[in-house]
């Protein structure tokens, strides 16, 4: 074992948190170390590239396809998930159906890009329901970090749709782009739809489709520049590519934008200050070294692999100032568990939540347009808030532009249907294809789930990875409230594709495999949304929750475990933009107590160019991109 | 005789739908007669091209002839399956047990230009999902024929 490196600041994990903390932090001149886990990603654009054609020639075309794991940094994958010989040792009852990504730029780089603020009432769910927890701050405190996180990440959509459940904008404020053009599909749905309502017990709730705010680019606003495809060539250098400034319409955010037109968080790295950033990638972090009287963090041990597919690694030791745990809800519980750092309160790895999800498909009765553009530009947000939820869980409807490709495997099984089971052949089986294809529609129902001590993440010697780190053990189970809310979004949806003449084709016993949860004497089939969060919950009281509201270990203080680990509560918003603004926020509180350019730290190197600075073949952020300059 | 690449293009417009322009334009023809010759054999192949261009006795549908036949049905649906998908689908074992079996035949994509090159988004009015994207905003308009 060999001790090395001093920094400022060592962030575990190069995804979205970590490395909108890197960014910020070496913009003000503290240097940082990003350790990941995974595989590099590809600074090039040729590079990434590879990438894309890994995802055609894929035989399964679900998240991860496009992004192969390292054996020393194993992750879930949705195709073990019916066999139960992946990387997650479920106990159960039930199966938690998400997934995630272990490589540089974490599930980012196959996120789907919806970045939908939470309600005020998200964080007020214990006040104003009785339910759940309250969260250690309020919408107002973070809105500011909202309107960065915006910026950062560069998100479309305009203020005069997302005013709505409380949701405040600071005077003036309007996002970074112009919203990302509805789909004709939304647009047909819209127009049968807006103005209808529906009961949810005592509530009469009006629906209407709604764009969604989304990390892709679309025409900015105000002097912003989106920003594109990131190619830092081996000399070092930046080429703008003015590639992936506007989205394309691909189709395909999930498993890859293949002209980084969504963000990734890539895009943070490359903009870091590089005279500050190390970042070494196939760097898993094994242990955190704490000093048994203070309980300072002092050293994170980490094995460090060269080939992706062998176990064979060496061990070193990182050592900073402060210490950033950034790399997953479910791995930043894993690395605080294998270090013996469980905490005297309990709470760490418990209320593991995600948000479950209920597909309905169905058939227009005229052609809608799908497979084309973002997987999803809009949704019914109505039921994300309301006094129902003193009852039962809130949820969207996300409405997806991509047929039922999530549900059944279309438009190939559709394909393999018209040919194998229908028999048709020749000008009918065109005709046939043409005229469904074109109609098919997808929902699908995030339902919000909420803290529970029993859903947790835990470790087990006897569950070890190729490297000898331990394996996630997940117990988890969708208790009454939730499931009651999955109920009726059941109903809801049933009651949309009506009223929208949409034939309803929702058949799980003939579409892709789901978990199942009985439910009121019969059985909903759920999938993730690859939404992690709670592990390490914030709050105001030690006793019971794991960080702070600056996500600052109540034990460890110069530990901070950042991401969606830190939610007390989910609501019903995807978690990376709320994410990002607790990331933006913990690092201004990093920046105000280590000191801005008053103790500006030498940067790790002066000179031009790429310069190799660690261990041999690290990944290493180097000069901005040419033209980047005025973006930073 | 018909040049093999001539009766495979033929045969496929029958089975598909699509014209013969069409198939030869997405420049596919080759690859997936070479992918046919791994999983059957070459001469199998021509076994399979034969009983299409043989016209039928009774004077009736060549396409339908070759659909209806036990050998070389199950063969040519996966034809069907290829040119919309750019996937292979396995034969079945009761197939295997009768005609031979192959290491080849295992469901899987061709190619990444078989996955981009498949009809089945053509049929659907799109483009093939993280490929020839359409530009920004396009998906706000309606489709083709509406």
């Amino acid at each position: 074992m060999t001790a090395d490196m001093t920094h400022d600041v060592v962030v575990v994990g190069a995804g979205v948190a970590g490395s909108l903390i890197a960014r910020r932090l070496t913009t003000e001149g503290l240097r940082v170390l990003v350790l990941e886990a995974g595989p590099a990603t590809p600074s090039t654009f040729e590079g990434y590239l590879q990438h894309v054609q890994t995802f055609y020639a894929a035989s399964g075309k679900g998240a991860e396809s496009a992004w192969p794991p390292a054996i020393g940094a194993p992750q879930p994958d949705a195709r073990d998930l019916r066999s139960d010989n992946g990387y997650f040792v479920q106990r159960g009852p039930l199966k938690y159906g998400s997934t995630y990504t272990r490589a540089q730029g974490g599930s980012t780089l196959h996120w789907l890009g919806v970045s939908l603020r939470m309600l005020p009432e998200d964080f007020e769910l214990r006040s104003r329901y009785g339910r759940g927890r309250d969260w250690p701050l309020r919408y107002q405190a973070l809105e500011p970090w909202y309107r960065q996180a915006e910026r950062e990440i560069g998100v479309a959509a305009d203020v005069a749709d997302q005013t709505h459940h409380g949701i405040e904008f600071a005077d003036g404020y309007d996002y970074p782009m112009r919203r990302i053009p509805p789909s004709y599909s939304d647009i047909v749905l819209a127009a049968a739809v807006d103005g209808m309502s529906v009961r949810l017990g005592e509530d009469e709730i009006r629906l209407k489709v709604r764009s969604y705010p989304a990390a892709r680019n679309s025409i900015p606003r105000d002097g912003y520049r989106p920003v594109g495809a990131v190619d830092i060539r081996p000399d070092g250098l930046g080429r703008d590519l003015y590639l992936g400034e506007r989205c394309a319409g691909n189709t395909s955010c999930t498993p890859i934008c293949p002209i980084q037109a969504k963000y990734n968080a890539g895009k943070s790295l490359a903009r870091a200050n590089p005279a500050y950033l190390t970042v070494l990638a196939r760097a898993v972090a094994s242990k955190l070294h704490v000093d048994p009287v203070s309980g300072e963090v002092r050293g994170v041990e980490y094995q460090r692999y060269e080939d992706t597919s062998s176990p064979r690694h060496t061990v070193h030791t990182a050592h900073g100032r402060i210490y950033v745990l950034a790399a997953h809800a479910v791995e930043n519980a894993k690395l605080m568990l294998a270090s013996g750092l469980g905490g005297a309160s309990g709470m760490l790895g418990r209320n593991l939540m995600d948000h479950p999800s209920i597909y309905g498909w169905g058939l227009a009765k005229a052609p809608l347009g799908p497979y084309r553009g973002p997987l999803s530009t809009s949704g019914i947000d109505d039921m994300r808030g309301g006094a129902f939820r003193a009852r039962h869980a809130a949820f969207r409807v996300d409405i997806g532009n991509d047929g039922w490709r999530p549900t059944t495997g279309a438009p190939d099984t559709t394909v393999v249907d018209a040919v194998q089971t229908r028999g048709l052949y020749g000008a009918d089986l065109r005709r046939y294809l043409e005229s469904t294809l074109a109609r098919q529609v997808r929902f699908s129902l995030n339902a919000e789930q909420l803290p529970s001590a029993a859903n947790r993440v835990t470790i087990d010697p006897r569950y070890l990875d190729a490297m000898g780190n331990p394996r996630p053990v997940i117990s988890y189970d969708i208790d009454d409230y939730t499931l009651a809310g999955m109920a009726e979004a059941t109903r809801v949806y049933r009651e949309v594709f009506s009223r929208a003449g949409i034939e309803d084709h929702t058949d799980p016993e003939h579409s892709t495999w789901f978990p199942e949860v009985p439910y009121a004497g019969g059985t909903m089939r759920y999938h993730g949304m690859g939404h992690f969060a709670g592990t390490h919950g914030m709050g105001n009281d030690p006793e019971s929750s794991v960080v702070d509201v600056d996500q600052r270990s109540w034990e460890h203080r110069n530990l901070f475990l950042v991401g969606a680990g830190s939610f007390p509560t989910m609501g019903t918003s995807n978690p990376t933009l709320t994410m990002a603004a607790l990331a933006l926020r913990t690092a201004d509180r990093l920046i105000a107590e280590m000191g801005r350019s008053s103790h500006r730290q030498q940067p790790y190197r002066r000179e031009q160019g790429r310069s190799r600075d660690l261990s041999s073949g690290g990944y290493t952020e180097d000069r901005p991109p040419e033209g980047l300059g005025d973006r930073l | 005789m018909a040049r093999r690449e001539d009766v495979f293009i033929s045969l496929s417009a029958g089975l598909t739908g699509y014209s013969p322009v069409r198939l030869i334009g997405t420049g596919m023809c080759d690859q997936y007669l070479a992918e046919l010759g791994k999983v059957l054999s070459d001469g199998m192949v021509d076994e399979f091209l034969s009983a299409y261009a043989r016209p039928p006795a009774d004077g009736g549908c060549s396409v339908l002839k070759v659909l209806r036949d036990a050998r070389w049905g199950p063969v040519a649906r996966r034809v069907m399956i290829l040119w919309y998908c750019g996937t292979w689908t396995a034969l079945p074992e009761s197939w295997h047990a009768v005609h031979g079996a192959s290491s080849a035949d295992t469901d899987h994509v061709v190619s990444a230009e078989a996955y981009q090159a498949g009809l089945q988004w053509v049929a659907a009015g799109a483009h093939p999902a993280g490929a020839r994207q359409q530009g920004f905003g396009a998906w706000a308009l309606a489709p083709e024929g509406v």
